[in-house]
């Protein structure tokens, strides 16, 4: 078993550890021939399925392994979130697997060149000669090493067959989300709105923030949260209802034409309004703001609502101008009433 | 009745600031020790397995400075003790601000009331702000002993010094969790930091293992390094970054001085009348395998100053070095406390002495600083921590015979105030310090 790669968007795998790691603390990666792929299946919550091509991160990749070159290991998302900070000012980056007292390990090997030189331009006693201070300055090239080791655990091809990405019906409204800093600050300040209504009025009981999350095929978008004491709401207009390609639909066209999106398409308007047309779900406004954590990537952000069932993010990352896509899969099931 | 009465200017008040949260992350109580021309805060952490000295010129780091003692003449001391967290509520953060903005001081005047006619016995500091806003706190202090760790430069021959900025640079990279560092010194021209946990889990506890950092840092990148190769030496990760920081804040180097695991390590640094001195616990296995930790010509030379070191290498197993082996009274206690109050005056002659020394002679200067016990205290517990490495004991006979001579010779003066020493604990007798 053997996996090396040169790590060549340093900033782009930080910042996605980083979202993931927000979701759960354990990541499934599962390293192949043709992609990267991290999952995470918390306990509770969302389950992120997210698939990049190997270039969006990986530079001069190698995977080796008896099972179709396929690696399978669970990572701590936490540590190799810390290990990739250190590299930020690298020179180079590098990731391999490897072993250490029969542990393995993901070791990240990382060249720096100090950020700060200016600490040799001040020679500490002000008596020394000149000397000193050119050999300081000499050693122009202040390359530091860094190793950083990460403990994984390597998974068993028969532990993850059991595991697939949920099944989800047809959605009836898919729509893309405006800018998720906008989105989050709004569910943020709605959500502590709902805490705070809930400690003063029944303890610390069920503090429940359930946010009601709804899209139509009309460019709408409600954002709205209910208790005993309140009822709000946000309204976004103007978005974009992307159309389905009829190569990535079962059926093609006669499949578009029986496609849920295509009937919510005739109920609804398109400034909101209309009590018709709407698909929601209820999702927790913390689980909520977890997801929003994926906005530091800065994707294209397509939503699929199935209505009263569950709700489908995908996050598409930039590419620059590349073939395959990396897109990251977010499963947040709707709460029932 | 003592009378103790110091100004700072608001950059001294800063600084502080910066030593007491330094001091905060090893202790929560600091020790104050003021003398006529300096004061000293001390912190031992409850493992006692670090201690921390910060020394305060008198002249240079205060604007004004006076403490003349209630006894004990010019080596008299006034000793207090004071929780960090109460200090640190006087001494705020942004005291210095250039600008005048919200916290910050014209001057802070401090003195000590400390009468028989008084009922209260308070620590008082007045800050000077501006607009002539003046807040006065009066702090309520403990008396207590002044424990010192002793710690022996010389026997340390493995020494480095680097940017505590450029070191600061290094332990932002080390995980948040782990507990061990690690400094290798290796033969390739580098220096290995590495922040490590010793724990060891097991299955799925695997992955909550925190990381393993090790930075390699080109030995030409510190100022001095002359560390023996293949040497590791191991300290707590959390320790060095408080020392780190605070080093920083100074904008100067860090100075390391050690001799091999198990012995104490110092880290020193310092500028503008601060003067700071880490004495730490170490521990990891010695893999240098070849040489001798301390080199051979160093005991002979070690022994004509100090008869202490004798007496130490007449511990029954000097080369066990799990232990710091107990000294054997009286002689150890009275020669302890000569041989570091002796040190400077004894010092030219001892260089001339053995031209072979591999002693570096530099940091002689702060070594003065370096203060050891209250002699005419007789009521101090002064803690020994005897950094002097294995020798054979068969020079035994020698070492005390040379030692006393050069008493008599070198060092007369100071000789004689050192008769009648309180005596160093037995190491035996404390409990929970190693």
């Amino acid at each position: 078993m053997r996996f090396k790669a040169q790590i060549h968007n340093i900033h782009t795998f930080t910042k996605l550890t980083a979202s993931l790691n927000s979701l759960g603390p354990l990541a499934w990666l599962k390293l192949s021939d043709e992609q990267v792929c991290f999952t995470i299946i918390p306990e509770q919550g969302t389950q992120v399925w997210a698939v990049l091509s190997i270039d969006t991160i990986f530079d001069t990749y190698a995977v080796q392994s008896a099972a179709n070159n396929v690696i399978n290991l669970e990572v701590p998302l936490g540590p190799l979130n810390r290990a990739l900070k250190s590299a930020l000012n690298a020179t180079s980056a590098q990731i391999r697997l490897t072993k250490k007292d029969n542990i393995p390990l993901l070791a990240l090997t990382i060249a720096t060149t100090s950020s700060n030189n200016a600490y040799s331009a001040f020679p500490t006693s002000g008596s020394r000669d000149d000397d000193t201070m050119f050999d300081a300055q000499s050693g122009g090239s202040r390359e530091t090493v860094i190793t950083q080791e990460v403990p994984v655990r390597v998974l068993a091809p028969d532990t993850v067959s059991g595991l697939h990405e949920p099944q989800t019906r047809e959605p009836d409204v898919h729509i893309i989300l405006p800018p998720l800093m906008q989105l989050k600050s709004i569910s943020d300040r709605f959500t502590k709105l709902a805490l705070a209504g809930a400690r003063t009025s029944s303890g610390a009981a069920a503090t429940r923030t359930r946010l009601d999350m709804a899209a139509n095929m009309h460019g709408c978008l409600r954002m709205s949260i209910k208790t005993d004491a309140m009822s709000i709401s946000s309204v976004w207009t103007d978005l974009a209802n992307p159309e389905l390609d009829p190569s990535q639909v079962a059926n093609g066209d006669i499949g578009i034409a029986e496609h849920p999106s295509t009937r919510m398409k005739l109920l609804g308007s398109a400034d909101g309004r209309s009590e018709e047309g709407w698909a929601s779900v209820r999702i927790d406004g913390k689980d909520w703001a977890k997801v929003m954590s994926v906005g530091r990537l800065g994707g294209r952000v397509i939503a699929c609502f199935c209505h009263e069932h569950a709700l489908i993010l995908y996050v598409y990352l930039p590419t620059d101008g590349g073939e395959d896509e990396s897109v990251l899969t977010y499963y947040i099931s709707s709460y029932s009433a | 009745m003592v009378v103790l009465n110091f100004t700072l200017t608001p950059e001294a008040a800063s600084k502080i600031h910066d030593l007491l949260v330094c001091l905060g992350k090893f202790s929560d109580t600091v020790a104050i020790e003021s003398r006529r021309e300096r004061l000293v805060f001390t912190a031992l952490n409850s493992s006692k397995s670090a201690y921390a000295a910060l020394t305060l010129d008198g002249k240079q780091f205060f604007s004004t400075y006076e403490c003349i003692p209630s006894h004990g003449g010019p080596e008299g001391r006034f000793t207090c003790s004071m929780y960090t967290k109460a200090l640190l509520s006087v001494f705020k953060g942004r005291l210095y601000d250039p600008l005048g903005r919200d916290g910050a001081i014209d001057r802070c005047e401090v003195s000590v009331q400390d009468r028989a006619d008084e009922t209260q016995c308070r620590f008082i500091v007045k800050m000077v702000c501006n607009q002539g806003v003046i807040k006065t706190y009066k702090l309520t202090y403990e008396a207590v002993d002044v424990m010192h760790a002793l710690f022996d430069r010389n026997a340390a021959v493995n020494r480095w010094s680097m940017n505590a900025g450029a070191m600061k640079e290094y332990i932002e990279f080390f995980g948040t969790k782990t507990e061990m560092l690690d400094v290798f010194a290796g033969d390739d021209g580098r220096a290995v930091f590495k922040s490590y946990t010793e724990k060891i889990a097991n299955g799925k506890e695997i992955l909550k293992h925190p990381l393993v950092t090790a930075v390699a840092v080109n030995t030409s990148d510190f100022e001095e390094f002359k560390v023996q190769p293949g040497l590791h030496i191991v300290i707590s990760v959390k320790d060095f970054k408080a020392i780190v920081i605070h080093a920083d804040t100074l904008k100067t180097s860090l100075k390391a001085y050690y001799s091999q695991p198990t012995r104490p390590l110092q880290f020193s640094y310092g500028s503008d009348g601060l003067l700071c001195e880490f004495t730490l616990m170490t521990s990891g296995d010695y893999n240098g395998g070849t040489a001798p930790p301390t080199p051979a010509p160093v005991a002979p030379q070690i022994a004509s100053r100090v008869a202490s070191r004798a007496i130490s290498a007449a511990a029954p197993d000097a080369r066990d070095n799990r232990s710091m082996p107990p000294p054997v009274e009286p002689a150890s206690r009275r020669s302890t406390r000569r041989q570091v109050g002796s040190r400077q005056p004894s010092s030219p002659t001892r260089l001339q002495d053995d031209p072979e020394s591999l002693f570096v002679n530099q940091g002689e200067e702060e070594d003065t600083q370096w203060e050891p016990v209250d002699y005419n205290n007789n009521e101090e517990e002064a803690l020994g921590w005897d950094a002097s490495a294995d020798r054979n004991t068969g020079n035994f006979a020698t070492f005390q015979d040379s030692g006393s001579f050069s008493r008599s010779e070198g060092v007369q003066g100071n000789a004689d105030s050192m008769e009648g020493i309180a005596p160093t604990q037995r190491v035996s007798q404390i409990k929970g310090l190693w």
